[in-house]
């Protein structure tokens, strides 16, 4: 039995509420998977049904190839890592990390031995006879991470065990974690509303949103060509421009954006976008380059250019994050300029001063204007999806 | 103290509260203990025999009880059978408790708890009146269990200790489940969740995480039922019979039936002594200290 997962057609409701819609999922052996999505968005319904604390309503949930119906949570061969890592506050750290080769009838001298062991592999050497409690929150996270591979799980199930932690510490728990993965080789499921953490940590993302799977890919993918507008705006930022379809050549498309006038982008995986369908074109601020005023770009750009009034400048030290407003539309546009812009260039960005910018079109994407849920620009929060 | 209270109530009002407190602790509670000890240390005199040669402090009463087979019998039954009640009632309440403040929804919990307490809202003689009847030779439970066909022939549950024993896990239930629902409630659902992903079963869950962290919980509801238990009259007095006398009856009795109140009074010590030593052994015991019981 390898460390496997599979979600056949899962769905879990509670009373009329729908959680989990139709899921299928197929999770390798050995994998970094995680599920990231805005607060609930069903991604902990999903790890509790993979756990065993929930019974889905429908669908299937196999590991390593058995199906886990009927198998209760003390029989399955994963373990959780808890939100408030739930440690046993009135045991040590060896009594915690030993509690499962307790249960499983481990002889003291071998448990004493595998804790010890375990300490080790998470760097916290020496604590063991103390008592959970005095422990620092980054220890804790670590007597948490030894106690759940005490019993030699198949799966590891992370319920966002970070979220508690300093950022410092979090970024390095972050390595950490990624390490103690490839040193044991056990399927790791996490679950985060981080996408920091979803893309530095993992082999696949799953990006889920009102209980459904928006995609699922790799960090890479899933950052460069985002498969619904929902992953668009929720993984990085990114620039929604309105259009319509004109033409289309192979991936180019040609877009009418209105005021803003005609546009190039690339087409994701959608083969259905012909001419006159509703589009929304997503450009990364990091992608928009200042271009001189009055060309249409330069040919390596693709010829797209857009015009914005600059509102505020902010100096990030590697970079400039300009928030400016489109000559047109009036809507926001966020631009990331790099080392290339040169120190004169920069200080004349003023707010009120006029800024035409290129972009290359192999870089963005265009997908159908969904009325699924969608990301607020501004403050990056979900907002539910509305009936037009 | 006064100072706190003085910030907050102003000079007067604090004197007049920490006055009010001062007289009813050395009134209510301390000088009618001492008189009683005072009582217990002296000889049953007549009137005017009072101030008189025989009158002096002796432990004579005290000895009558380790002179007294029947008593003395009565004493360490009354001791063993109360720890007996709590350790039934425990073993009620604390199934209750957990499904109370783990299992149930708050709707569920809320008219579990109503129908715990509406019972009580009615006199405890009464109330074990009412056990009186259902345990009676002729009485309803008699006659369920004939007409099911599980006993031949009426048992008298009355007769020993039975009754008492359950008479009192229902008078006191409430003394314990509260303490232990309390306890419970404010243990992370978590904790219990790791457990059992950990692979333990719920015996071990609950030996190794819910018990250990309901403790002081348990604590205060076993030093509550054994006090209320050892110190019940009502309940052996009317589901008692002649075999399983309690020795508050006894008590009772030196002071009602034999106008004894010097004797009484040392047999109501030693029952004090008694609970106290039972407490200070349970808080040693559960390792809980005197503030943890008054959360």
């Amino acid at each position: 039995m390898d460390g496997s997962v599979r979600l056949e057609e899962v769905v879990m409701r509670f009373g009329d509420f729908t959680a989990i819609d139709k899921t299928s999922l197929e999770i390798g052996s050995g994998e970094f998977f995680s599920f990231l999505g805005p607060s609930g968005c069903g991604k902990t319904t999903l790890l509790n049904m993979i756990g065993g604390f929930l019974t889905p309503s429908e669908g299937r949930v196999s590991i390593g190839g058995e199906p886990m119906a009927g198998v209760s949570v003390n029989r399955r061969p994963t373990a959780m890592i808890f939100q408030n890592l739930a440690l046993f506050p009135l045991m040590t750290v060896f009594e915690n990390i030993e509690f499962g080769l307790e249960v499983r009838g481990v002889d003291r001298r071998t448990r004493r031995a595998t804790a010890e062991r375990l300490l080790s592999l998470v760097a916290l050497e020496g604590v063991g006879a103390r008592r959970v409690t005095e422990l620092s929150g980054g220890q804790k996270q670590r007597v948490a991470i030894a106690r759940a591979l005490a019993v030699e799980p198949r799966v590891l199930l992370l319920d966002e065990p970070l979220s508690a932690l300093d950022l410092k510490l979090r970024q390095h728990m972050r390595s950490e974690l990624k390490a103690i993965q490839r040193k044991t080789g056990i399927t790791f499921i996490y679950i985060t509303h981080d996408q920091g953490e979803a893309l530095t940590m993992s082999d696949r993302v799953a990006v889920m949103s009102a209980g459904r799977l928006q995609q699922v890919a790799d960090p890479m993918t899933l950052y460069r060509q985002p498969a619904t507008g929902f992953v668009a705006a929720f993984v990085g930022e990114n620039n929604r421009i309105e259009a319509r379809v004109i033409d289309r050549l192979g991936e180019r498309v040609r877009l009418d954006a209105g005021t803003l006038g005609e546009l190039e982008g690339r087409v994701g995986d959608e083969a259905s976008l012909g001419g006159g369908a509703e589009v929304a074109l997503y450009v990364r601020p990091e992608q928009l380059r200042p271009v001189a005023a009055g060309t249409s770009g330069d040919a390596s750009m693709g010829g797209s250019t857009l015009v914005a009034e600059v509102e505020s400048v902010s100096f990030e030290g590697a970079w400039l994050m300009v928030q400016a407003r489109l000559a047109g539309s009036g809507e926001a546009l966020r631009v990331q300029l790099g080392s290339e812009v040169s120190r004169s260039f920069a200080d004349a960005l003023v707010p009120g001063e006029a800024i035409t910018l290129g972009y290359d079109p192999a870089e963005t994407v265009v997908l159908p204007r969904d009325d699924g849920p969608q990301v607020d620009e501004a403050t990056g929060e979900v907002v539910e999806a509305t009936d037009v | 103290m006064f100072r706190q209270l003085a910030a907050r109530f102003g000079g007067p009002l604090s004197a007049a509260i920490l006055a009010l407190l001062g007289i009813w602790l050395i009134l209510m509670v301390t000088l009618p203990q001492l008189q009683m000890i005072d009582y217990s240390l002296r000889p049953n005199l007549l009137p005017d025999q009072r101030g008189g040669p025989e009158d002096g402090w002796t432990l004579a009463n005290y000895a009558t009880l380790f002179a007294n087979d029947i008593h003395r019998a009565i004493f360490f039954k009354t001791l063993w059978s109360s720890v007996l009640v709590t350790l039934l009632t425990l073993a009620v309440s604390y199934p209750l408790a957990w499904y109370l403040a783990k299992v149930a929804t708050p709707r569920q919990a809320a008219l579990c708890i109503l129908l715990l307490i509406i019972p009580f809202w009615i006199n405890e003689i009464l109330r074990t009146y009412s056990w009186f009847i259902i345990l009676a030779f002729r009485g309803p439970l008699n006659e369920l269990l004939l007409m099911l066909g599980l006993i031949d022939r009426p048992i008298r549950f009355l007769s020993g200790d039975g009754g008492v024993m359950v008479g009192m896990v229902y008078a006191y239930i409430l003394f314990m489940v509260f303490p232990l629902y309390n306890a419970i409630e404010s243990l992370d659902d978590n904790q219990v969740r790791a457990a059992r992903d950990l692979g333990a079963g719920t015996l071990r869950t609950h030996r190794r995480i819910v018990i250990p962290h309901a403790k002081p919980g348990i604590a205060t509801g076993c030093i509550m039922t054994f006090m209320l238990a050892a110190g019940s009259y009502a309940v052996p007095a009317l589901l008692g019979s002649p075999g399983s006398r309690w020795f508050t009856q006894i008590i009772y009795n030196w002071f009602f039936e034999g106008g004894n109140w010097n004797q009484g009074a040392a047999y109501a010590f030693l029952l004090l002594v008694l609970c106290i030593g039972f407490m200070s052994l349970v808080m040693k015991v559960f390792k809980v200290g005197l503030g943890d019981i008054a959360k």
